[in-house]
């Protein structure tokens, strides 16, 4: 089973990923911050990270940036956001995003992103 | 086996402050190259009641974090007008650690962020909108469950609303139910805003 980490600050945000995700037979594990994801990437491993930008303690582009320039499993990850901006999606890839996605997402959408990014045939 | 301390007759570095600590100097040591007599200079100026302009000015440019944060420590016990005015333009930075501090910074000043409150709620930008829901989650202040109902009630930005329900799922109280369910109608065709609004239904207290 592909493990997926969820790394959102908003509880009910994280929830909605988790409901989906695990619907479609995904483990999930969650983390409120940059911070808190790193600390679970040391632990063990994920096929996926799912990454918020506005996070307190340590944002999504920070936690990009720790995560590809440290000596750290190296797996896909979809920034998800609520900013629009050109500017931001270009920031997402800088710092290390695979793909960028504008909240809220539709199940089916998240689900076809996310199974391409995990090198499955989208459905 | 016993672990024993290194004896070290090494002297202490000592975190001391240099110069000058009339409040001219001061400002003047913000723009130090050394970030430690910024640091220095940011703290001391809290007995400065003028200080708030070069304090704002500094934390735009500041990249040392904590320098940052005595800066807004020493913005937050001012808590004057121009403070909190440099605190709510932070909102609008492209840095978005900067962004974070300045909102854990205004929750911690409610009497001075609360009659502004309604304007921020209604930039015109909504990414301003979503960090004053975001400042709502820890400001400890009466409205703060009016403000986020009339938010879902008026705002057409999808994810202003979901950032509101998300609170309104923390703080709300049954006072909420009927503007949840007229949004749930609003956003029909949005799973997130239906998931969300389910839940905060769910979670909300008596009044």
């Amino acid at each position: 089973m592909k493990r997926i980490l969820i790394i959102d600050d908003a509880a009910t945000v994280r929830l909605y990923h988790r409901q989906i995700l695990e619907a479609a037979n995904f483990a999930v594990e969650e983390a409120m911050n940059g911070i808190e994801a790193l600390e679970k990437v040391l632990q063990s491993s994920f096929d996926l990270y799912l990454v918020d930008i506005n996070m307190p303690k340590l944002d999504g582009y920070g936690f990009l940036r720790e995560l590809r320039s440290g000596d750290l499993p190296q797996v896909p990850a979809i920034m998800i956001s609520t900013e629009a901006q050109p500017a931001d999606e270009q920031r997402a890839y800088a710092a290390g995003a695979n793909l960028y996605v504008i909240k809220p997402v539709k199940p089916d959408q998240l689900l076809a992103q996310v199974r391409v990014l995990l090198g499955e045939v989208a459905q | 086996m016993a672990l024993v301390k290194t004896q070290t007759d090494e002297p202490i570095t000592v975190d001391a402050r240099q110069a000058g600590r009339d409040c001219a100097s001061l400002m003047v040591q913000l723009a130090a190259s050394d970030p430690t007599a910024r640091r220095w200079a940011a703290r001391d100026l809290v007995d400065c009641p003028d200080a708030a302009p070069a304090l704002v000015a500094r934390l735009k440019q500041e990249a040392d974090v904590s320098v940052r944060e005595v800066i807004l420590t020493t913005l937050t016990s001012l808590g004057d007008a121009t403070a909190v005015a440099g605190l709510v333009d932070c909102l609008r930075s492209e840095d978005v650690a900067l962004r974070n501090e300045a909102i854990e910074a205004m929750q911690k000043l409610p009497d001075a962020v609360a009659p502004m409150m309604r304007g921020l709620l209604a930039d015109s930008d909504p990414d301003v909108r979503i960090f004053a829901v975001n400042i709502l989650e820890s400001l400890c202040h009466p409205e703060v469950e009016t403000w986020l109902i009339e938010v879902i009630d008026r705002d057409s930005h999808v994810n202003v609303c979901g950032t509101a329900v998300d609170l309104l799922g923390e703080v709300g109280t049954v006072s909420a139910r009927e503007s949840l369910l007229r949004l749930q109608v609003r956003f029909a065709d949005e799973p997130y805003i239906r998931f969300a609004t389910d839940l905060a239904l769910g979670r909300l207290r008596e009044a």
